[in-house]
């Protein structure tokens, strides 16, 4: 299990001290997946060099079950940081080195002996589905085999935790697929904490387990994908399924925003809410897709000949979160028209 | 009127015959020259030239007042023509090999004025590698002598030999300058035959000598720069 507990980093610069983080904590279990999303300049890649111990912390703590790598400095940081790979964007490959070479290189660094790293550099390109790839240069690698050269180097000393930094970024869809892919089955099979750092909330959306939204150097929302994207109030879930509803046309009373709070939700709600309840609903807006465990939704309905609250409480009934979003979102009759205006 | 009888040696041309026993020794006495001089820069060249990075911010040790002041040493070392190093430098010259002429008299002004230049390659060399290399050295477990060399020289290894042969290009022009305090070589030829003694002859052919040199090292090193690139 992976902790880190009240990171703290600051610079010191001609203007003054600067503070980048501010109080991190985030646990991650062997065998789950942490993603940390946030806007740029949020303090995620100062969070990510922290990680990987490629700089210290101001004050706080990298635990890596139990003991802090993150006050460790020359020969004991270089012996325990095979606890933590790392996969960086880019790829990040020697250039002049082959394939071998490169996922060889953590191995050759610590004084393996030759035919043990040969057979274990065969063993991991075979994990990465590039075992026919061994003597070819990165030059002569797609971007997304670069990367699993990359994944393969990274696992070369059996770590506990995986650190993705922007991994996927810069990847065509199919390559980031087949990434993810790789990445969930390291998951499973290796039992791997993996911190995936990212601003694609595609990727989020498809591998993560639980979700931290870094803000201004701190940890503005934590938890379960499942429950932030079920909250219709939480600001990560919003951006993990965004919506972009279409305005609530003229004869409708009131607007909700729903998520999908079960993970058995009869997918014919919206005519239940006809048949059943007498209810004219129009469909405004809306992302529902198939998730590791059932389904993630989020959709924005337009309803007359039910009210509010009976609406919620139908929809509560079926395992779907509905709020109207006097918060988030204001109404405003134009012409005759409710308008509706995200504010968030 | 008469002619002047008074023979003054004026453009007695060396004849081409005897060109050959004339150029190549001093061939020879160019290459030992430039050959001892650029083992002496690339050694010490290297490491000022990696000292230089790894000071800087994206190096192993960041620490910018000793980079400063490397820097500061490096560029007073580039500041001074070759021809004004070399006399200055005369009595550290004289009490390093005990003499002010012949090769090893040139080799020191030579590797004190290649150092500087070689190092500002190398660091140049070293500063188009991509940023993440360092990251990788120390994220692989690389120990600092294992990060220079395989994620920074091993990396930059087609751009040094480029550095070389341009260095070596320099070398074998500040040969032909030294040959002006006697250092011999066929600058020194140059300088007593053709300047001194009006001999057209050893001028063309060390001028051919020069060009055909320079020609063959670029072409060399060219080669051997893109065989050690990779795809």
């Amino acid at each position: 299990m992976i902790e880190i507990r009240q990171l703290h980093k600051h610079y010191d610069t001609a203007q003054g001290r600067v503070q980048v983080l501010k109080g991190i904590d985030l646990e991650v279990q062997a065998g789950s997946i942490t993603a940390v999303v946030g806007p740029s300049g949020a303090g995620k890649s100062t969070l990510s060099h922290c990680i990987s111990l490629l700089e210290k912390p101001s004050s706080g703590q990298i635990l890596v079950d139990g003991k802090d790598l993150s006050i460790l400095s020359g020969k004991a940081l270089r012996a325990e940081r095979r606890a933590i790979g790392t996969i960086f964007q880019n790829s990040a490959l020697l250039r002049r080195m082959t394939v071998a070479e490169n996922v060889a290189l953590p191995l050759r660094n610590l004084g393996v002996v030759h035919h043990e790293m040969e057979h274990r550099v065969a063993e991991l390109l075979e994990r990465v589905g590039l075992a026919d790839r061994a003597n070819s240069y990165p030059g002569e690698l797609s971007g997304g085999q670069r990367q699993r050269v990359g994944i393969a180097r990274a696992l070369a000393l059996r770590p506990r935790l995986l650190l993705s930094d922007e991994a996927t970024s810069g990847l065509d869809p199919e390559a980031t697929a087949q990434i993810l892919e790789l990445l969930a089955s390291l998951r499973t099979d290796l039992g791997l904490a993996i911190i995936l750092i990212t601003h694609e909330m595609d990727v989020v959306r498809h591998i993560a387990d639980r979700v931290a939204q870094l803000d201004g150097g701190r940890i503005a929302e934590y938890g379960e994908l499942r429950a932030l994207v079920a909250n219709p109030e939480s600001v990560t879930g919003s951006k993990l399924l965004p919506l972009h509803p279409d305005l609530v046309p003229a004869g409708y009373d009131f607007a909700l925003t729903v998520a999908y709070r079960g993970t058995q939700i009869d997918p014919s709600w919206i005519s239940k809410l006809g048949s059943e309840y007498g209810a004219t609903v129009a469909l405004l807006g809306g992302s529902v897709e198939a998730h590791q465990e059932g389904t993630l939704g989020r959709v924005e309905i337009g309803l007359s000949g039910i009210g509010e609250a009976r609406a919620i409480e139908v929809l509560d009934g079926w395992g779907l979160h509905a709020t109207a979003h006097s918060q988030a979102l204001r109404t405003d009759k134009i012409n005759g028209e409710t308008r509706i205006e995200v504010t968030v | 009127m008469s002619l002047p009888t008074e023979s003054v040696t004026v453009g007695t041309d060396t004849p081409w015959s005897e060109l050959g026993s004339l150029m190549l020794p001093a061939y020879a006495e160019t290459w030992a020259m430039v050959g001892i001089v650029m083992v002496l820069v690339i050694i010490f060249g290297g490491i000022m030239g990696l000292a230089l990075f790894n000071t800087d911010r994206r190096g192993l040790f960041p620490h910018t007042q000793s980079h400063a002041t490397l820097s500061w040493i490096v560029n007073m070392g580039r500041s001074l023509p070759f021809l004004v190093l070399m006399a200055a430098i005369i009595p550290f010259t004289k009490w390093i090999t005990g003499t002010t002429i012949g090769i090893w008299a040139a080799v020191v002004p030579m590797t004190i004025a290649g150092i500087p230049f070689f190092a500002r390659l190398v660091q140049n060399a070293l500063n188009d590698l991509p940023m993440e290399n360092l990251a990788v050295g120390l994220v692989t477990g690389g120990s600092p002598l294992q990060i220079i060399g395989s994620t920074q020289v091993r990396e930059a290894l087609p751009a040094l030999a480029s550095a070389i042969t341009l260095n070596t290009i320099s070398m074998v022009e500040y040969s032909a300058i030294a040959g002006t305090i006697g250092a011999g070589g066929i600058g020194y030829l140059a300088v007593t035959y053709g300047y001194q003694r009006f001999d057209m002859n050893v001028m063309i052919a060390t001028i051919l000598a020069l060009i055909v040199t320079v020609q063959i090292v670029q072409f060399l090193g060219d080669r051997i720069a893109r065989a050690l690139a990779r795809p």
